[in-house]
């Protein structure tokens, strides 16, 4: 009896110790990308930061419904999903939004910090229903069945976004070249 | 491919190794350098999305888990302590509360008998009147003379019921009187006996009067003297 119920303490033991592993391996391999996602969604670093504390944690309370490894960032992607849709139930109100972060400093020191400067900010300046496919493409490398699995779009939708937030950052670009060509010249 | 489909199919993913998109490209310098011009956007586009990450990012995903866990654990003892706490103040609150199974004084006065053998006078003299009305005031009795010849007059505890016990000499051999205050959970049999002894109980006004003498005693008449005796205060 007591014999039965050591081992089985042990059992319990050794699985929380199997579980840590297993988070602390999906920390490792998902964090920094999970948290570029956050950060492009909510365009604001500490929000990104506490979203990704808080999808981490679900994720840990959930972590035995994660069967298949494969998925686990496709997962994640989805408890992330879910955690700022709820922040922003929850800031409906105070809207204070961080848009300036991106638009605001631009004082360019090299042309390559200029254009990586203005990429960013024309990024973080398309609407969410662009940025973000856009953003998992970029950053997970998802095909378009994947992101469109994902938001739950259909693949012709994703492809008509990922054309247009192209499309935009490409003619915002060229206009402001041919601004700046204009300005110098 | 016409011009718009190529460019639809490359903005949509400039990575994009789709043959048809690959031979429409080969096909036409100018397809070829729109898709290359596309490309490089792209990964200029990639290297701006993979922003700086706060380095500690990692260790604080995995410190809060573990402190987060380790307070889950104490919540979670503490539910179970509250829980015994509970259970424990509840079956002491029964315990309390709950009637007691009533006890029967007969059986306890006969135990008592025993002591009464052993029990020898404190004083050579014999117990007066006044000794005995004056531990029966705590019962608010008091006897009008005296009962007979006692020897000995004493508190003593039946079923934590504090009594007393008076032992006579008689001419029926040592009889035993018990005085005790009435009390709801307290069962008073009429009669009772062991091999040696037996006894008679009645109920009077705001005493249980108990006699308890050899198997073989008449115990009427003490029960009367006492029963004629015993005045209770107002």
């Amino acid at each position: 009896m007591f014999r039965r119920n050591n081992s089985s303490d042990k059992q319990v033991l050794s699985d929380m110790k199997q579980k840590q592993q297993r988070y602390e391996a999906l920390v490792h391999a998902f964090h920094a990308d999970i948290y570029r996602y956050a950060f492009w969604l909510v365009k604001d670093k500490s929000v990104a930061e506490d979203i990704v504390q808080e999808t981490f944690l679900r994720a840990w309370r959930s972590l035995d419904s994660l069967k298949d490894e494969q998925a686990a960032k496709a997962w994640l992607i989805t408890i992330l999903r879910r955690e700022n849709a709820r922040r922003f139930e929850r800031k409906q109100l105070d809207t204070t939004e961080l848009d300036n972060e991106l638009v605001a400093d631009d004082t360019a020191s090299s042309d390559a910090s200029l254009r990586e400067r203005d990429l960013h900010r024309l990024l973080g300046g398309l609407s969410e229903e662009y940025r973000e496919p856009l953003v998992m493409q970029l950053i997970f490398g998802f095909t378009g069945e994947e992101i469109a699995t994902q938001l739950q779009l259909n693949k012709n939708t994703v492809m008509t976004r990922l054309f247009r937030a192209r499309n935009q950052i490409r003619d915002a670009l060229q206009r402001q070249d041919n601004q700046r060509g204009r300005q110098n010249g | 491919m016409d011009e718009l489909e190529f460019r639809r199919r490359v903005y949509a993913n400039p990575d994009t190794t789709d043959q048809d998109v690959v031979a429409a490209a080969t096909a036409d310098p100018a397809k070829m350098a729109f898709w290359q011009e596309q490309k490089q956007l792209n990964r200029a586009l990639a290297d701006t999305a993979r922003i700086d990450v706060p380095p500690d990012l990692a260790h604080r995903l995995i410190w809060q888990q573990s402190a987060n866990e380790f307070v889950r654990q104490r919540k979670r003892n503490k539910w179970y302590v509250a829980l015994a706490a509970s259970v424990a103040f509840a079956i002491g609150l029964s315990i309390t509360l709950l009637p007691q199974q009533s006890v029967s004084l007969g059986n306890e006065a006969l135990v008592h008998m025993q002591y009464a053998e052993t029990e020898q006078a404190h004083s050579v003299l014999p117990v007066d009147l006044a000794q005995i009305n004056a531990k029966l005031a705590g019962f608010g009795a008091s006897f009008t003379d005296m009962i007979g010849d006692v020897k000995v007059a004493n508190y003593c505890h039946l079923q934590s019921v504090r009594s007393l016990h008076l032992i006579m000499r008689t001419s029926q051999g040592t009889v035993s009187v018990f005085i005790v205050p009435p009390r709801d959970d307290v069962d008073l049999p009429a009669q009772f006996a062991d091999e040696r002894y037996h006894g008679q109980a009645v109920n009077m006004q705001r005493a249980n009067i108990m006699v308890v003498g050899d198997k073989h005693a008449d115990l009427a008449p003490v029960m009367e003297k006492v029963r004629r005796s015993m005045r209770f205060s107002a």
